[in-house]
């Protein structure tokens, strides 16, 4: 198929930058990583980009289409090219660029080399000298953070770290719960004081870009989320991040609405909230605020509070609040809830149902044996041949 | 394999906003030097703990070994009663008797206390009803054996022992790009690399080196392997004249998807799916009675390759079928090969059969080394693909490369310490660098030739077409011909990126340059074993194993710039070769 890519070229040493357009023929079955091969083999060698797996699990070809973070090999170019649409390929955010697509990865290390990403056994050591015993429901706790593939997707489309540069960001993080989720470590009030700290969980502006843009489903927003939860489960809640979180929690229970006017003192203190109260005032006359509600509780507060206890019943604590699991995992859709195996190979196009030999009803099928396993006279031919 | 007693408190105070690696300086001295980013690399520290380095040409965390889906083998007996005997058994008649079994009882042994390790150190294995490290069926096992985290079994062990080697704080010299090994009083004394991101030469000098670097999968159109894949440590050892074994024992893997080979996990058959070409029919009843899906993979593919020349194929290619396993069972036990599926293919396997072929994927032959990793010349070691041991003689089992590459990776690591310990000096020559300097003028000056992808391709082609799962007389000495004429191209290989930073054109090029080498030495290797073994079937003229001419291994030098064949004996201990039935 004929297409067409824009891509940002740059060069760090002279500090060059120009969008280049480059036509080539492409497979059909092309990916965009095969389609920056073709521009590489064929166009204009010097193209700098990473690449190794080609099947989505080394993290090397991070990069954005369209503005949007992507990893190279898991992006089907068919449709585009149909649609005669030319994407503009260029580096990941938030992070230097050295070459063309290739971004120094060194900031985002450092912040994974940050979050002590080692597990630190805990006090039970198998006694055995074998395996921790631990149940598959325990595990799967961390399956999603332990999907990460470090490619950087999420750091290049984080949205709190374009404005604070150091904050530890969506890949650390969820390295993070990685480890605070796993029953075998003993570190986590210490983890968690320390994720706590500045430019830590409570920094993360919810934008869920992260958990939109990961190519393998490891949805860190989820995972800073369960950090705040742990955190809080724990009493590790002096950030103001936590206290404001409490504070909805509290106000849903108690009066089943967000009694807002509260929430600066509760998070902020009431020092703070008094040395605001002009810019509030302010706030209220162009009437960014509402009218201060006369107290009351709300008429079906029950529901929220019955949602606390159906949460206190169920034992679903700090992280465990959040679903956990391989089937979350599964983003891809399907639609096999109610489908048999019968109905599966009667449905229309579907490939013959399976049989052993002699038992179906397939001709022609030769003689051969077990002493074809190391072939002997059986007439081989080349593909392509007759 | 020591594991330090981490200390809660100590943790926060000495661990905190731990520094990237120094910036390394042109030969500095280290203990031990790993190359490559592969699962071995990364385990071989852990052993030494102080100073050593690594230098991955791709970052660390992308190492091929991640590739590995399915699961690492050993006899842990957590699905059915298992034992290390029986392990080695399976893996010596899997080798079709051409693996050393003093290497296959070593491994077998070791290979329980290291999974352990592993678990301990966090990685996150699947789980059976009671808690322990679940193991499933693979290919050739007489038992469940193979321990696995879903299907993405090799990530988590990267992922693993890099957080280890993060923990002990070891340096590592990322996308540095190993070209030469630095020869001197006999000994490796380090390694010339190409600094890929930065640009520029840097010899790092060592009193070990420990090379790594995978497979030369890149050889073939549709390989399974990692564009990494070509070789580059096999063809730095034999440039300097050290002995490569078993050339000609390429692996081809069962079921790859088409066009270009990505992986879809044994793990898929040890789950229970089928094989059935275009009628529906699981031919393997007619090859492998037996083990049906669950036979050796020289076996499974072979029966592919036939079915698919006897026109019972769809579009070249047989099907998968995991219908009858259950979307449930798909996703919570496969899920990454569905994602494959579904992305490369748009297939569904919920609801159709994937197409897969046979597409090469494991190379069981390598730089020769002893039970410690050794090679021939004092100080260089190599571990996992690379490396031959010789563990997989004429064919690896699935499960059993990651289990090799940690536990001779250990061995390597382990070994090279006590070396590096007990010697002290580190002399690198004004001279090392000069190969190099002198490939790197002559790449960078030349102003016209043929760009490498041609000579590449090429390559890839013809080595699948002449030299896969069937071979023939007639076709390996064509291929003979056809590699000496692409190596004559290349001499004349044209580079475009005359630049410092991230000139992967140069390092493409260098790597062709690797896959070149070895073809050479695979065709002269494939041509003298006239037989059939595992992954060397040659059907027309020598259809069956001869152990009274090969029960031995092919060793290829290189005397005068070509390559020389000779033999050497398999270490045999207790097992006599039977006949190979599945």
């Amino acid at each position: 198929m004929q297409m067409a890519l824009k891509i940002w070229r740059y060069d760090s040493s002279t500090g060059e930058r120009a969008l280049k357009e480059y036509e080539i023929e492409a497979p059909e079955w092309a990916t965009l990583l095969d389609c920056l091969d073709i521009v590489k083999d064929k166009h204009d060698g010097s193209l700098a980009f990473r690449k190794s797996c080609r099947m989505m699990i080394c993290g090397s070809c991070g990069m954005r289409m369209d503005g949007a973070a992507v990893l190279a090999c898991k992006t089907r170019m068919y449709d585009i090219a149909q649609e005669g649409r030319v994407p503009v390929i260029s580096a990941m955010g938030n992070l230097p660029i050295r070459k063309d697509l290739v971004v120094d990865m060194d900031p985002f290390w450092s912040k994974f080399k940050a979050m002590w990403p080692w597990l630190e056994p805990g006090y039970d050591r198998p006694e055995d000298g074998r395996e921790y015993r631990i149940s598959q429901e325990r595990m799967n706790v961390v399956h999603k953070e332990s999907l990460c593939i470090n490619c950087g997707c999420c750091v290049s489309e984080c949205n709190a770290m374009e404005s604070d540069p150091e904050f530890l960001g969506p890949q650390a993080l969820a390295k993070g719960m990685r480890f605070v989720g796993d029953p075998r470590d003993g570190a986590t009030v210490e983890r968690l004081e320390r994720y706590n700290s500045e430019h830590g969980i409570w920094d993360c502006t919810r934008c869920y870009f992260c958990n939109e843009r990961c190519p393998k489903g490891v949805d860190p927003r989820d995972a800073i989320a369960k950090l705040g939860a742990e955190s809080i489960r724990l009493g590790i809640d002096r950030d103001m991040g936590a206290k404001h979180a409490k504070w909805f929690v509290r106000s849903a229970e108690t009066t089943g609405w967000l009694r807002e006017e509260e929430l600066i003192p509760k998070t902020q203190g009431y020092v703070s909230a008094i040395k605001q109260l002009k810019f509030g005032a302010s706030l209220a006359r162009h009437g960014k605020v509402r009218p201060v509600p006369i107290p009351h509780t709300a008429r079906d507060v029950n529901e929220a509070r019955n949602l606390r206890k159906v949460v206190r019943e169920q034992d679903r604590q700090g992280a465990l609040g959040h679903v956990q699991g391989e089937h979350a995992l599964a983003k891809l859709d399907h639609g096999h809830q109610s489908e048999s195996l019968e109905q599966i190979y009667d449905r229309p196009g579907a490939s013959p149902r399976p049989f052993l030999p002699g038992e179906g009803s397939a001709e022609g099928q030769g003689s051969l044996t077990q002493a074809d396993v190391t072939p002997g006279k059986e007439p081989t031919r080349k593909r392509g041949e007759d | 394999m020591s594991e330090e007693g981490a200390h809660r408190g100590q943790l926060a105070a000495d661990r905190g906003g731990s520094e990237l690696p120094a910036t390394p300086r042109s030969s500095e001295p280290g203990d031990v030097v790993g190359e490559d980013a592969d699962v071995d690399r990364v385990e071989a520290r852990p052993a030494i703990l102080e100073p050593a380095a690594e230098l991955p040409d791709v970052p660390a965390v992308g190492a091929p070994g991640r590739l590995a889906q399915g699961g690492i083998n050993a006899a842990l007996g957590n699905a059915s009663e298992d034992d290390p005997e029986v392990h080695a058994f399976d893996t010596v008649k899997g080798s079709d008797y051409l693996g050393d079994q003093d290497a296959i009882q070593i491994l077998c042994d070791e290979a329980p206390a290291d999974v352990y390790q592993l678990e301990n150190w966090g990685a996150v294995f699947s789980r059976t009803e009671d808690g322990r490290i679940a193991q499933r069926p693979f290919g050739a096992a007489g038992a469940p054996r193979t321990a696995y985290a879903a299907d993405i079994t090799g990530h988590v062990l990267v992922q693993v022992l890099w957080e280890q080697v993060c923990k002990r704080d070891i340096p590592t010299y990322e996308e540095y790009f190993a070209w030469h090994l630095v020869e001197n009083d006999g000994r490796c004394q380090g390694v010339v690399c190409w600094d890929l991101l930065d640009g520029g030469l840097k010899t790092i000098g060592a009193k070990t080196v420990i090379l790594a670097t995978g497979g030369a999968g890149r050889l073939y159109v549709g390989t399974t392997n990692a564009y990494s894949c070509t070789g580059d440590a096999m063809a730095m050892a034999l440039r300097i004249g050290l002995p490569l074994k078993d050339m000609e024992m390429m692996q081809f893997h069962p079921t790859t998807l088409a066009p270009t080979g990505v992986l879809i996990t044994e793990g898929c058959r040890g789950e229970g799916a089928y094989l059935l070409n275009k009628d529906g029919e699981r031919f393997l009843k007619r090859y492998a009675p037996n083990t049906m899906e669950l036979a050796s993979r020289d076996v499974i593919s072979r029966a592919e390759q036939m079915e698919i020349d006897a026109g019972r194929d769809v579009d070249g290619n047989v099907l998968l079928d995991l219908r009858h396993l259950g979307a449930e069972r798909i996703i919570e036990r496969l899920p990454g090969s569905r994602e494959l599926a579904m992305t490369f293919l748009g297939v569904d396997p919920i609801y159709d059969p994937i197409p897969v072929r046979p597409g090469a994927h494991y190379h069981m032959g390598g730089v020769a080394t002893d039970v410690w990793g050794q090679t021939e010349l004092t100080g260089l070691y190599a571990s996992g693909e690379c490396a031959c041991v010789s563990v997989h003689g004429a064919n690896r089992l699935g499960g059993n490369a990651l289990m090799e590459t940690i536990t001779y990776g250990k061995r390597s690591g382990r070994h090279a310490a006590e070396w590096a310990l007990s010697h002290t000096t580190v002399e690198v020559p004004e001279s090392a660098e000069r190969d190099a300097e002198r490939e790197l003028k002559a790449l960078l000056e030349r102003g016209d030739g043929e760009r490498p992808w041609s000579i590449r391709d090429e390559l890839a082609t013809t080595m699948h077409e002449n030299f896969g799962v069937f071979r023939r007389e007639r076709q390996m000495q064509e291929q003979g011909e056809i590699v000496s004429g692409l190596r004559e191209r290349y001499q004349r290989v044209l580079l475009e990126d005359k630049g410092e930073i991230f000139n992967s054109d140069l390092t493409q090029a260098i790597e062709l340059g690797f896959l070149l080498d070895l073809a050479e030495c695979m065709v002269v290797a494939g041509i003298e074993r006239k037989e059939s073994r595992g992954a060397h079937a040659r059907p027309d003229d020598y259809p069956d194993r001869d152990d009274e001419k090969f029960l031995k291994h092919t060793i290829v030098r290189l005397v005068d710039g070509t390559p020389q064949l000779s033999w050497e004996p398999v270490r045999m201990t207790k097992w006599e070769p039977q006949e190979r039935k599945y």
